[in-house]
């Protein structure tokens, strides 16, 4: 049984691998709850490396970068890595715009995200 | 009562098993009929000591079943009761006229039930007396009746009892009711009461709303807000009461003029907060806070360089502090004898330039959306404008409005509106942009706030 609802989650290696479950990421409640499974799952672990796997994901609001501006900026005060990967092109397009296509570490599909780890 | 041969006559299997339940409990021997016909039938192979027996039954029914049953002289003289509704007083006449001895009405109470069967057990039936017809007249029509006085008698009886139990379940109920009414009528008023403080909360609500509104609004242009040496035209559409978007266009100093457009994430009160907190940096006013102008030590006013207004805004807004709010921002200033705009991008969508001799073009400057990246060096960027030139600021409500099937208007289809109404006054172009972003949204209607900004330089 899956311990979250808005995410799946599993480990390879030392990499925790998260798949966001939802096709809408819109509504504040959602992206409260995301916040909430993240920071249970993460816990107290100072600096993991993170995978997000949007493959799920065809409807984002803006308001999840700023989820991801705070993961990002938690995990790399502590050293730790924060990839994403599976992104459809009207997700990046959110991306794009706010130029942070350039401030997160963006890849192709999960295999390709994984061995850029190393 | 000792145990007694007891046949019911019933239809409904579900009725019957409980009821039979009932009696073999109390330590009867029971057989069931699913009609009269088979109850009849049970009755001439063991004579029993009294029939229950239904009305409404296939085959035959209860009264032609009763009328048999009280027509064969070996079983005449066992006790009947009859199961009925008692809707109708006809009846209580087709009971008399079938031979009944007795009624229960339905739904029946099993205790009552049993009762009935002992009071007719003990009074046994003697054989008719032969007293003849009896005429009855009921609702305007005279009915004629073979009955002998003990069934008379045993009708009378039941029926009487009957009348009192229902007199008494009418009394329990008129109780029930009147409880229930003296309940309802506090809780009708301790509703009343919670419809009146939420009635108060509401307006209060709606008070604070309209004030937070009318404040969001100072932070747009004045209704006669201009410019010297352009023309500026701006539309502002936010999709709830409170947005996250605002824009204003003023002058800095004789030579400067400020323009811009943010964006906060989000919508509604947290991100509003968050807007009017961001308005007062941004203010043409010498100000401890304004980051937009300074006094000068001889008395002149020094206009920010709009890199540094983004360097210091992302300073001041680290997402953290604001629960992940952050916004985007396009901020401009235009040196207004030569047509130079400086600018600088917050994460915000390109701006739009349309020459007036010219295909429109975007610009874009790089920059993180204020609040992502401590300490980042926002980059600069210049254009050059001609006269006649225009530019157009705008949110990501404009081009990422979503039409019913989730497709973005999208930047092609922007520039190619605001290009079919280049040769249009500018004021024309801006309200034809604003309804081709409504008409994209049909039916809904925009998701996200929408501002739009133009300005034309004619020095």
């Amino acid at each position: 049984m899956d311990l979250y609802r808005r995410i799946q989650t599993g480990k390879t290696g030392d990499v925790h691998m998260i798949v966001f479950k939802d096709k809408k990421i819109l509504d504040d409640t959602v992206l409260d709850e995301i916040k909430k499974e993240i920071t249970t799952l993460l816990g107290k672990a100072t600096g993991p490396d993170v995978l997000l796997d949007f493959g799920n994901v065809e409807f984002m609001s803006s308001a999840m970068l700023g989820l991801l501006g705070q993961l990002h900026r938690k995990i790399t005060t502590g050293h730790g890595r924060l990839k994403m990967c599976n992104i459809r092109p009207e997700i990046f397009q959110v991306f794009k715009l706010t130029n942070l296509d350039k401030l997160f570490s963006i890849h192709k599909d999960a295999p390709t995200a994984l061995a850029t780890f190393t | 009562m000792a145990g007694v041969d007891v046949i019911i006559a019933e239809d409904s299997r579900i009725q019957a098993k409980l009821l039979q339940k009932r009696l073999t409990d109390a330590g009867h021997a029971v057989r069931w009929a699913e009609n009269g016909a088979e109850a009849l039938k049970l009755a001439r192979e063991r004579r029993p000591d009294i029939i229950i027996s239904d009305i409404e039954m296939p085959v035959m029914t209860g009264y032609e079943f009763c009328k048999a049953l009280k027509s064969d002289p070996a079983l005449r003289t066992v006790p009947l009761i009859l199961l009925s509704t008692l809707s109708d007083p006809i009846d209580i006449i087709r009971g008399l006229d079938a031979g009944a001895d007795n009624y229960v009405t339905k739904p029946y109470d099993a205790d009552y039930l049993l009762g009935r069967m002992q009071a007719l057990l003990q009074t046994p039936l003697g054989e008719p007396s032969g007293d003849g017809t009896l005429e009855v007249g009921i609702a305007g029509q005279t009915f004629r009746v073979q009955a002998g006085r003990q069934q008379v008698l045993n009708l009378l009886v039941s029926i009487f009892e009957n009348a009192v139990a229902k007199n008494q379940e009418l009394i329990v109920a008129n109780q029930d009711l009147s409880i229930a009414r003296d309940k309802l009528q506090q809780t009708n008023s301790e509703l009343s009461d919670l419809n009146d403080r939420i009635s108060t909360i509401n307006a209060r609500m709606v008070r604070d709303l309209e004030a937070a509104a009318k404040v969001q609004r100072s932070l747009l242009p004045p209704e006669d807000a201009a410019l010297p040496g352009t023309a500026v035209a701006w539309r502002y559409v936010p999709c709830q009461d409170l947005a996250g978007d605002f824009l204003n266009f003023f002058p800095l100093d004789a030579e400067h003029a400020g323009l811009f457009v943010v964006d906060v994430s989000g919508h509604g009160v947290p991100s509003s907060l968050m807007a009017v907190t961001v308005g007062r940096f941004l203010s043409p006013k010498v100000s401890d806070q304004s980051l937009l102008v300074r006094q000068r030590a001889d008395g002149g006013i020094t206009v920010a360089a709009p890199a540094e207004v983004a360097s210091q805004l992302n300073r001041l807004f680290q997402a953290d502090e604001f629960s992940g709010l952050y916004f985007t921002i396009l901020y401009g200033v235009l040196h207004l004898p030569t047509g130079r705009l400086d600018y600088v991008s917050g994460g915000h969508p390109a701006l739009l330039h349309v020459p007036a001799n010219g295909p429109p073009a975007y610009h874009g400057a790089e920059g993180f959306p204020i609040g992502f990246v401590p300490e980042f060096d926002y980059p600069q960027a210049s254009l050059q404008l001609a006269p006649g030139d225009r530019i157009y600021l705008y949110s990501d409500g404009v081009t990422e409005a979503m039409d019913k099937d989730q497709n973005p208007l999208g930047d092609e289809a922007l520039a190619a509106c605001i290009a079919s109404t280049r040769t249009r006054p500018l004021e024309a172009s801006v309200a034809d942009l604003l309804e081709t972003v409504e008409q994209w949204c049909q039916p809904r209607g925009p998701l996200d706030d929408v501002s739009i900004l133009g300005l034309e330089w004619r020095p």
